[in-house]
């Protein structure tokens, strides 16, 4: 069980988030949509200690966690994984020893110690070939892979997806989108999802949250936002670009 | 780290610079370097190679530059010769190859350190490195910082030796002024040199700090990279110009008689 409650976090003057709330159940899948820029990868990073609240509480199976120190964090993180939004590999990494640094500085274990769990996780996502080259020399798509197996390396029981279908051919999407599926379905593992891919969010989606203006406007099932009659939830699910909805401002204070 | 990034508005600049510095050596007190040994003789080896011809072409010229205006003013005022090359090679000893080859770095190496942080905290690697449980001061800073120290003293030394050969040159060939008179070594005392290297060891630990805080305070997107590299050059210039007002002044007032 994750709860956020009231999180505010503003950068200069700029106010990101202005008293956002919401929960997600173990097992449960949770979706967050909302326009660039409107906070979403900043919201998920408070669960992991990345960015700190400026006020709210963060709590993880009722541990209170919005307090802890970098060094409190380390075990939130082992069993709290991202994949973040850029697919960010180590550029200086192979994309086998990309997968084997969580395996080895959480747990310990040495290069050699790692290689099986790491080549195995790389199979899961069909890049086991690619094993020994560079995040420099394989696309965008492909480093998407490889960082969701550095993300299941250590069996989260957590797993946030910062836009994980983003940049992804279809079937790949379809692919990524069943293994979250599963994640869920078989190892009751809680994942919560940064998506703008309207197919994976009525696909895969158990809750939405939809952040607008630093503040949750709709929080509901699939159905609840087919069946919105909210205007902006409107023009967002059917993808105008025409409508009462307001976009966050480019420039930051 | 957490704590750095976090508060930063909360905390001067000069204050989270102390704290980056300190961490570092923390880090690197806990072997940083031997765990990351191939990151460090990397870094040194680029650092060099992106400096050395800059440090040459600069150096040169300056030595060159500095003799042949000295000799002219001295043609018009007493055509005495002997005492320019021990001058000036006091000078470069105690304030310009350090300080020329400082800037120089800052703006080379500086801007290096900067862009690859910067770039690396834009796409969320450094995130990811904290979600790994790897520290970024012990991955990214402490490596740089290392390599960065080692090639200022290497490249200072170097460039000294450049345009103190470049003015000689100068001397001899326009002047006529014989190698042996120019070259005289006699009034430089060890107090000098310390002054020079104590210069050095300080620009070569201000710079890289300057600039991988710059680096990992990068905000935005790719545009922030290149204010990052921008706040790093100009902060560490004007490290290098007040610590020499500092040290040049406690050189004076300490080292020499
Ligand atoms: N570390 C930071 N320092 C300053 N501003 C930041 C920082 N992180 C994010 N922001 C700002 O906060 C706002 C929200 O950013 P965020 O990345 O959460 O958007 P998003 O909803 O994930 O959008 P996208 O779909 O483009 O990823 C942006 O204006 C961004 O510039
Ligand atoms: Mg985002």
């Amino acid at each position: 069980m994750i709860s956020f409650e009231n999180i505010h976090k503003s950068f200069g003057s700029r106010g990101v988030l202005q008293g956002v709330s919401l929960s997600v159940p173990t097992g449960a899948i949770r979706f967050i949509i909302g326009a660039s820029g409107a906070g979403k990868s900043v919201l998920v990073k408070h669960l992991i200690g990345l960015i700190r609240p400026d006020q709210g509480r963060i709590s993880l199976d009722g541990e209170d966690i919005t307090h802890l120190t970098e060094k409190g964090f380390y075990t939130v993180r082992m069993k709290c994984a991202m994949v973040f939004q850029h697919s960010t590999l180590f550029d200086s990494m192979s994309l086998i020893d990309n997968v084997k640094l969580p395996l080895r500085k959480h747990k310990n274990l040495t290069s050699s110690e790692a290689e099986n769990e790491a080549m195995y996780r790389l199979e899961q996502v069909q890049m086991a070939k690619d094993a020994r080259r560079y995040p420099a020399d394989i696309g965008d798509g492909l480093r998407k892979r490889v960082a969701i197996a550095r993300a299941l390396t250590l069996d989260p029981k957590y797993v946030v997806f910062d836009e994980p279908t983003t940049g992804l051919d279809p079937l790949a999407a379809v692919n990524v989108d069943q293994l979250i599926r599963e994640l869920s379905d078989e190892f009751n593992v809680t994942s919560i999802v940064v998506s703008h891919d309207l197919r994976s969010i009525f696909t895969v989606a158990d809750q939405i949250a939809m952040l607008y203006n630093g503040q949750v406007l709709l929080d509901g099932t699939p159905d609840d936002f087919r069946q919105s009659d909210d205007s902006v939830i409107r023009q967002f699910i059917e993808g105008r670009a025409t409508g009462p909805m307001e976009f966050p401002k480019a420039s930051r204070g | 780290m957490g704590l750095l990034l976090s508060r930063q508005h909360q905390r001067s600049a000069l204050l989270r610079a102390f704290a980056l510095l300190s961490q570092t050596f923390l880090w690197l007190g806990r072997g940083s370097l031997r765990r990351r040994r191939q990151q460090f003789i990397e870094q040194l080896f680029e650092m060099g190679n992106r400096s050395v011809l800059f440090i040459t072409v600069t150096l040169g010229t300056l030595g060159m530059i500095s003799v042949f205006q000295v000799l002219i003013q001295v043609d018009r005022i007493l055509p005495e010769y002997s005492v320019v090359g021990p001058a000036f090679l006091l000078t470069m000893v105690r304030e310009f190859a350090p300080t020329i080859a400082g800037l120089m770095i800052a703006t080379r190496v500086g801007s290096g350190i900067a862009a690859e942080i910067g770039s690396m905290v834009v796409t969320e690697q450094v995130d990811a490195l904290r979600m790994c449980n790897a520290e970024p001061v012990d991955y990214l800073v402490a490596p740089r910082f290392a390599a960065c120290l080692i090639q200022t003293v290497l490249l200072t030394m170097y460039g000294g030796v450049v345009s103190v050969v470049a003015g000689g040159l100068v001397a001899n060939l326009v002047w006529g002024i014989p190698y042996e008179v120019f070259f005289r070594v006699d009034n430089i005392t060890y107090s000098d040199f310390l002054a020079g290297f104590l210069k050095c060891v300080a620009y070569g630990i201000a710079i890289p700090i300057a600039a991988a805080q710059a680096g990992l305070e990068t905000e935005g997107g790719s545009e922030g990279v290149g204010t990052a590299t921008t706040r790093a050059v100009v902060n560490a210039s004007f490290c290098v110009v007040v610590l020499d007002f500092i040290l040049s002044g406690f050189a004076f007032f300490f080292l020499f008689d």
